[in-house]
């Protein structure tokens, strides 16, 4: 079992190199270049004007295949550690913060590169990708312990419903990550008017689409976790903060869908409610460190 | 919501008026877009308060301590103004939908079949194929395109244009019924269950003990056997216990229940929720009447000042006092300066302290296992230690509620986001060679309408034989599939 472990592990680091170079590659591609042209002009006067104009162009599409493929890798390396820490514990790999992002990681890298060959565009990736970096990034700096594999506690030991309930989770937040990401790229190219980057109505898209993935993987993740808390803690609605931060989620991402398909909200209004649904997205999933109730599990309260 | 915004008559009276202003309320989006966000903010105070996040913003900037303690004060989940929202979106998700049902029927099963030119000619995408066939063929060509892409194609023929109208997944629009009617059941289950259903947090049982259920049932459970084991680094593995449940004083059940796996039976259902030890004791006066002989539960709470010293405690009348009972330290060498009582396995710390109303003061001792002590005029016995079982007995009758309203929710939401409603207008009429289609969708911004839109163009194309001349907004070059055919002036993006 310490060599699987341990093979998860160097798999892991692996993804972490992967997605380093790959949200690099994604970043070289979609911020492009920029070149500031001078022009020199004789007035009337006899005098000469010297302007300046800054002129945008894509990256190089090569960094936006190097970068694809190697998301890909991470993607791949992510998959191999979860599988070897599952195989080592016997589960899915979902029951402390050091499973749960590992296994999120390979969420984000998996739910991106499907958005990316749906869409056709690399752009997102320069977000997205940074995201599952920043993960492991993240991982790298958990405590050492939680890298062991151990015996679930009691109240975890329902391993279908566990299983369900936390990938569930996983999948709808690495979906908001690329809601996020085209939210962000929407406003940026809308400010700067950078038109390499995809047009206005796909990110608007992209972002609607994400959201429709997620917000039904969210409201499932409520449902599981209801008919999970029935059985474990005889009610299945506690009030618990990390059941109330993930209904805060929820409600945000409902404001998004009416203001989006019931009053019409496109554009820049639409994609700050994805950002501020991001920013809600990560403080239910780092709420273990402040808050107390039911859900401390992780091993970083 | 067309229905709503109606104009009012003059002639009504003031009661219906008032009425219709309420119905209009109820049925604005708006108004709900604004309570489902007032919701959030509740919802966002509520989790906040059970967080560290007041505490450390008080540390931080010390005269917000009052607001902060007001904070904590506030059970935002229990309060009028949360349920009056509550009350308030239920009562706005039901009047919405009622009000939303004539319109989505009507477009489902009577949609508007004409499409005005001047609608065509304004649409911010299009694509208008001329050919040189009649309008029948032409009209005929682009059903069968339209059917094997499975839409449903109506056409209505007004002088010697055809107009077409086609949609696809109209039942989808059907989705937000189930899914809004999915968010009332979830209260309604809430409801019921919190009306009609009971719960025993704390149903502590020793072993060998019997304990009726209550709540107007005839149950009682007895604890047969309780069974913990322990990792090495001391956390618990796994725990159950062995329990037999009597309806009526007659054994129905004998079952091995542990967390995540209760037993049901009948409308009550047993869960395994916690573990702990007690202690059990008897009282008995000068002259030898036995004034209490029971189990003190110690582990529900700690004794003041080190955490892991387990204690209990249980108030007697009939001796007048209140018997707290303290256990030995669980983790001595955690913080062991915290351990003053020094108890030793088997020995227990008891303090007795007058009921309220004496001015006798209390009275302290330790006892070993089988030992008695006489205190006060009371003589105390500390007969074995006995481990227990923290069970909890529910009943929620508004489980199967919930369980349909969890099947609406996501369903409805299933349909209404992955069968999206496609629709495209046409008008086929004669041009100077042969006949002109123009086709425009009903999907203003909406990209991935469009982008479906075009692929049926593509396959118009390749069918007939015909380059369109396509129309798109500014922006939209990511449409790469679309045939490079010189574009219109484009409209507005």
């Amino acid at each position: 079992m310490e060599t699987l472990v341990k093979l998860s592990f160097y798999c892991f680091a692996a993804s972490s190199v992967s997605l380093a170079a790959s949200a690099v590659s994604y970043i070289a591609f979609s911020v492009g270049r920029v070149r500031v042209r001078q022009a020199t002009m004789a007035t009337s006067t006899g005098s000469t004007v010297t302007t300046s104009r800054a002129e945008y162009f894509p990256g190089p599409a090569v960094a936006g295949r190097f970068g694809s493929m190697l998301a890909g890798f991470g993607a791949f390396f992510a998959l191999l550690a979860v599988l070897f820490r599952g195989i080592a514990a016997e589960r899915v790999p979902l029951s402390n913060m050091f499973e749960f992002s590992l296994t999120f990681t390979l969420a984000i890298s998996v739910m991106y590169l499907i958005f990316e060959r749906a869409y056709g565009t690399r752009q997102l990736g320069a977000i997205v990708v940074s995201i599952a970096f920043l993960m492991t990034v993240y991982i790298w700096m958990l405590p050492t312990n939680l890298r062991e594999v151990d015996p679930l506690i009691p109240a975890l030991q329902a391993r279908p419903i566990m299983t369900a309930h936390v990938s569930s989770a996983i999948f709808a937040y690495a979906t908001f990550a690329v809601s996020f990401a085209a939210g962000a790229l929407f406003l940026v190219r809308k400010k700067w008017n950078a038109r390499w980057l995809p047009s206005l109505e796909m990110l608007d898209d992209i972002g609607f689409r994400a959201v429709t993935i997620g917000f039904p993987l969210l409201s499932l993740v409520l449902i599981l976790g209801s008919i999970w808390a029935h059985d474990a803690w005889g009610v299945y609605w506690s009030w618990d903060p990390k059941e109330t931060s993930a209904l805060f989620t929820w409600l945000v991402y409902a404001v998004y869908l009416h203001t989006r398909t019931l009053r019409g909200w496109r554009g820049s209004r639409s994609a700050w409610i994805l950002m501020f649904g991001f920013a809600a997205v990560l403080f239910t999933y780092y709420g273990n460190y402040f808050f107390g109730g039911l859900h401390a599990y992780g091993g970083v309260n | 919501m067309t229905n709503a915004t109606a104009q009012l008559s003059p002639s009504r009276s003031p009661m219906e008026m008032a009425i219709d202003r309420v119905w209009r309320y109820f049925c604005s989006v708006r108004a709900a877009i604004a309570e489902i966000a007032f919701l959030a903010l509740l919802v966002l105070i509520g989790t906040l308060r059970g967080s560290s996040v007041p505490e450390s913003l008080a540390n931080g900037v010390p005269f917000l301590r009052p607001l902060v303690d007001r904070w904590y004060a506030w059970d935002v989940f229990r309060s009028p103004v949360f349920a009056a929202v509550l009350a308030l979106l239920a009562i706005a998700i039901a009047v919405c939908t009622v009000n939303r049902v004539p319109g989505i029927w009507q477009t489902i099963n009577h949609p508007r079949i004409r499409t005005s030119h001047g609608y065509l000619n304004g649409a911010d995408t299009s694509a208008t194929f001329n050919t040189n066939s009649t309008t029948d063929e032409l009209a005929g060509s682009y059903e069968a395109t339209l059917r094997e892409k499975r839409f449903r194609v109506l056409t209505e023929r007004i002088g010697t244009d055809t107009h077409v109208y086609a949609d696809k997944n109209r039942y989808a629009r059907m989705g937000t019924f189930p899914f809004h009617l999915a968010l009332i059941l979830l209260l309604v289950g809430g409801i019921v269950g919190a009306q009609y259903g009971f719960r025993e947090r704390e149903f502590i049982l020793p072993v060998g003990d019997t304990r009726a259920v209550g709540h107007g049932t005839d149950l009682s459970i007895e604890l047969v056997r309780f069974q913990d084991s322990y990792t090495p680094l001391g956390t618990a593995e796994e725990f159950e216990s062995e329990i037999i449940i009597y309806d009526g004083g007659e054994q129905v059940r004998r079952e091995t229940i542990s967390p995540n796996d209760p037993v049901s039976y009948r409308t009550a259902t047993v869960y395994q929720t916690s573990l702990g030890h007690g202690s059990n004791m008897r009282v008995t006066d000068d002259t030898g009447v036995e004034l209490y002989n029971g189990t003190v539960d110690v582990g529900l709470f700690n004794f003041a000042g080190n955490p892991d010293s387990p204690a209990g405690y249980v108030e007697i009348p009939a001796a007048g006092v209140t018997m707290t009972v303290v256990a030995p330290d669980i983790e001595p060498f955690n913080a062991p300066e915290l351990d003053t009582l020094q108890l030793k396995n088997g020995q227990m710390y008891v303090m007795l302290q007058p009921l309220a109303g004496s001015d006798a003061g209390p009275q302290e001792f330790v006892i070993d296992q089988g030992q008695s002590i006489p205190a006060g005029g009371l003589t105390v016995s500390f007969d074995r230690e006995v481990q227990w079982s923290l069970l909890q007995v529910a009943y929620n009758p508004g489980i199967p509620i919930f369980a349909i309203a969890s099947f609406l929710l996501i369903g409805g939401l299933a349909v209404t986001f992955y069968f999206p409603l496609r629709r495209i207008r046409a008008v086929i009429a004669p041009g100077p060679q042969g006949a002109t289609l123009t086709a425009v969708p009903l999907a203003k911004r909406d990209w991935s309408g469009k982008r479906e839109f075009f692929q049926t163009v593509a396959a118009l194309e390749s069918g007939l034989g015909v380059t369109p001349r396509v129309k798109k907004p500014a922006g939209s070059e990511d449409w790469e599939h679309v045939p490079a055919t010189p574009s219109a002036p484009s409209s507005t993006g």
